[in-house]
């Protein structure tokens, strides 16, 4: 499978913390790769880290083919971050934001025009478009905010709790929504989640990062094999006792 | 492209109703001001040319009929180039304010009984001036006609002694006024026939709207640039502007020239209103002043003649130095802005900014940098904004040496304080870096959490 993101050693070392230690996996075409791991386990740096916004301390990691070390305005051409809890700009309407955003990675009217339309039909806001985002409710805030993580169709798409704070139903469209982006456009997710049954339900594999180390990496039901775990949680549960025992 | 799309975003964030709506409320109130201030101006200044001189003899001698008549022979007399009517009312007991109402007055000279007596004794007579005070403000309570008529009263009982004593017209003018005094300024090596209150008040007027304009800009540039970073860091919307593939270079510099734009309007604005404002205090005030201290030079023709006008390239420093300490104020904020976290910090973090402001602004308005005492001088000096509150008088006195240490004090300045602002930008300490104002660090929390747990 052709590899769309390979992580090669990214450490990240606060003053005082080792927010990120040594992190390794690879993501494919098409793939959904999910970070899982309780608050502060380092998802979110190394997340941070592949989205050129932090500077790792050591190791490097491959988008396409660019290093986000050495070329990260050619990594930030390949992908899009959406990081937890995100806002958008209040005064603006839904559709100036989406083309706004989609200025900043076209600059032919043809192009920027095509993202919008797309964005459109994916957050399915519909006339609430041209409402100012200060009046959405955060599961609309979230949806246009999806749409414009994957309007422009980047290579890979890292959303960061992507429905955090959702209520169910809001949340189960957006898993839906990126099911649909991976299987039929061929984008590639890298998600990070807390929320082990959304995890379960929507991403291809898992890696499992406690500490700031990533403990171990695979798909679902392969994991659920070796661990002889019912479901992902337990999973989870097996693989930290397992490496504080040892 | 990406930038111009970068900046129209910032410059719609800036411009909403709530900035327009202060921006006219705030021109409105100048242009008001300045009307009201031209009325009551030319009011006053009616009521000294118009002057009415309300008198009631209570005497009633020869001398104080001789007094009226000298005073009504003025109001008559078509050579003298005044406006003074005077009017007699009988009156009587010292129930002053029922006499006013009752007359429908608001001034009133009283002769009172016993005074030719005593100044045929060569004693001092006494005179009751009464008058109605209607409010505390200076204008409205400006009342000529008292102070004339006391003055003129005074000149015809001086006139009786000059004649009794056998002084001649010539001899008693000579007495009155001694000496003539012929004014003249001098700086560095050029005079004019001037004297210096006028030239001081003049120069005063007009360099009291740099400083303002200086302030405000200060005021609002950094105001509207930590303010936009903050927002941007706390909604999490820088997060998605940086991971964009924009240069982190044009997200700085289209927040930087969309406040600097925004800031220019307030201040153009704020000009034009102040402009307004002092202006009809100023022409009104300085046209009158001409003519009554009646100098041979007019005040503007003295302040070129002196030197104290400022050529186009003068001007041109000065916006050099406005520049500069705008390009300080913005790179400063940029640092401000990124160490908030919360939206609740930002009247913290503009503290350092608007005191640096607030020094040099109430001392330009007060008095010159220049005279302070040396210590003191290199305090104020050290604030770079400093350098540019002055600037006018700087250039104005010839002080070129203090000037252009200010601007390259201010290139210095602002090259070290971009440093660190863009070193912060195009690292990741942006996302990293906060300061909490009596909150305890998220490490301490998490520390004395757990130990309470244990």
């Amino acid at each position: 499978m052709e590899k769309v993101l390979e992580v090669k050693g990214l450490s990240k070392q606060y003053t005082k913390v080792l927010a990120a230690d040594n992190i390794q996996f690879d993501i494919g075409k098409g793939e959904i790769f999910a970070l899982i791991g309780p608050n502060g386990a380092g998802k979110t740096t190394t997340i941070r880290m592949i989205s050129t916004l932090l500077i790792p301390t050591a190791g490097d990691a491959i988008v396409g083919e660019h290093s986000v070390v050495k070329e990260p305005d050619k990594v930030r051409e390949c992908i899009t971050y959406l990081p937890d809890e995100a806002g958008a700009y209040k005064n603006m309407t839904g559709i100036k934001y989406l083309r706004f955003m989609a200025g900043l990675f076209y600059s032919d009217i043809d192009s920027i025009n095509k993202c919008v339309e797309r964005a459109k039909e994916i957050c399915g806001l519909g006339d609430r478009l041209n409402e100012k985002i200060g009046s959405y409710s955060r599961g609309m805030i979230r949806k246009l905010l999806l749409a414009r993580a994957v309007m422009t169709k980047p290579k890979l798409a890292i959303l960061d709790e992507p429905t955090s704070g959702l209520d169910v139903l809001n949340a189960i469209e957006i898993r839906k929504m990126i099911k649909k982006l991976a299987k039929e456009e061929g984008m590639s997710f890298l998600l990070s989640s807390h929320n082990m049954l959304e995890i379960e339900f929507v991403s291809d594999r898992v890696g499992i990062i406690a500490k700031g180390h990533l403990m171990v990496t695979g798909a679902i039901d392969e994991l659920k094999q070796r661990y002889n775990a019912a479901n992902l949680e337990e999973v989870f549960e097996r693989v930290v006792l397992e490496n504080e025992v040892h | 492209m990406k930038f111009i799309n970068l900046l129209k975003k910032e410059l719609s964030e800036l411009i909403n109703l709530q900035m327009i709506l202060g921006l006219v409320v705030s021109l409105a109130i100048f242009m008001v001001l300045g009307t009201v201030m031209k009325t009551s101006i030319n009011e006053a200044v009616d009521e000294s040319t118009n002057v009415t001189i309300n008198i009631s003899d209570r005497d009633k001698t020869d001398f104080t009929n001789s007094i009226i008549e000298a005073l009504n022979a003025i109001n008559s007399d078509p050579d003298e180039n005044t406006n003074v009517k005077i009017k007699i009312f009988e009156t009587e007991g010292d129930d002053y304010a029922d006499i006013l109402s009752s007359n429908d007055i608001s001034n009133l000279i009283v002769i009172p009984k016993g005074f030719t007596d005593s100044i045929n004794k060569t004693e001092q007579p006494e005179l009751i001036s009464i008058s109605r005070m209607t409010s505390a403000a200076t204008m409205t309570n400006i009342n000529t006609g008292n102070s004339s008529g006391i003055k003129l009263i005074e000149n015809c009982i001086s006139n009786t002694i000059a004649s009794d004593t056998g002084m001649n017209e010539k001899q008693y003018a000579l007495m009155e006024a001694p000496v003539s005094v012929v004014n003249n300024t001098v700086v560095d090596d050029n005079s004019a026939p001037v004297s210096p209150d006028s030239i001081i008040n003049k120069v005063m007027m007009q360099n009291m709207i740099l400083p303002l304009i200086v302030f405000v800009l200060i005021m609002l540039t950094s105001q509207m640039l930590m303010g936009a970073i903050a927002n941007e860091k706390i909604d999490k919307t820088l997060e998605t502007l940086l991971s964009a593939p924009v240069s982190r270079l044009s997200v700085i510099g289209s927040k930087m020239l969309a406040a600097a734009i925004i800031a220019l309007i307030n201040a153009v604005v704020y000009m034009f209103g102040f402009s307004t404002f002092v202006g009809g205090a100023t022409n009104t005030l300085s046209d009158t002043a001409d003519s009554v201290i009646g100098q041979n030079m007019s005040v503007d023709t003295a302040l070129n003649q002196l030197g104290l006008s400022l050529n186009a390239g003068d001007y041109v420093l000065v916006g050099l130095q406005l520049f500069f300490t705008i390009m300080i104020c913005l790179s400063v904020s940029l640092i401000l802005g990124a160490l908030i976290n919360d939206s609740k910090n930002t009247q913290n973090m503009i503290m350092p900014i608007m005191l640096c402001a607030m020094i040099p602004f109430m001392i330009s308005v007060f008095t010159d940098v220049n005279t302070l005492p040396m210590a003191i001088r290199i305090l104020v000096y050290a604030i770079p904004f400093t350098h540019t509150f002055s600037a006018i008088p700087n250039l104005m006195f010839g002080n070129t040496t203090i000037f252009y240490i200010g601007l390259i004090y201010q290139i210095i300045i602002f090259l070290i304080c971009i440093f660190f602002a863009l070193r912060l930008f195009m690292s990741d300490k942006i996302f990293t870096i906060s300061l909490n104002f009596g909150q305890k660090s998220k490490y301490k929390k998490r520390k004395k959490n757990s130990e309470i747990e244990e």
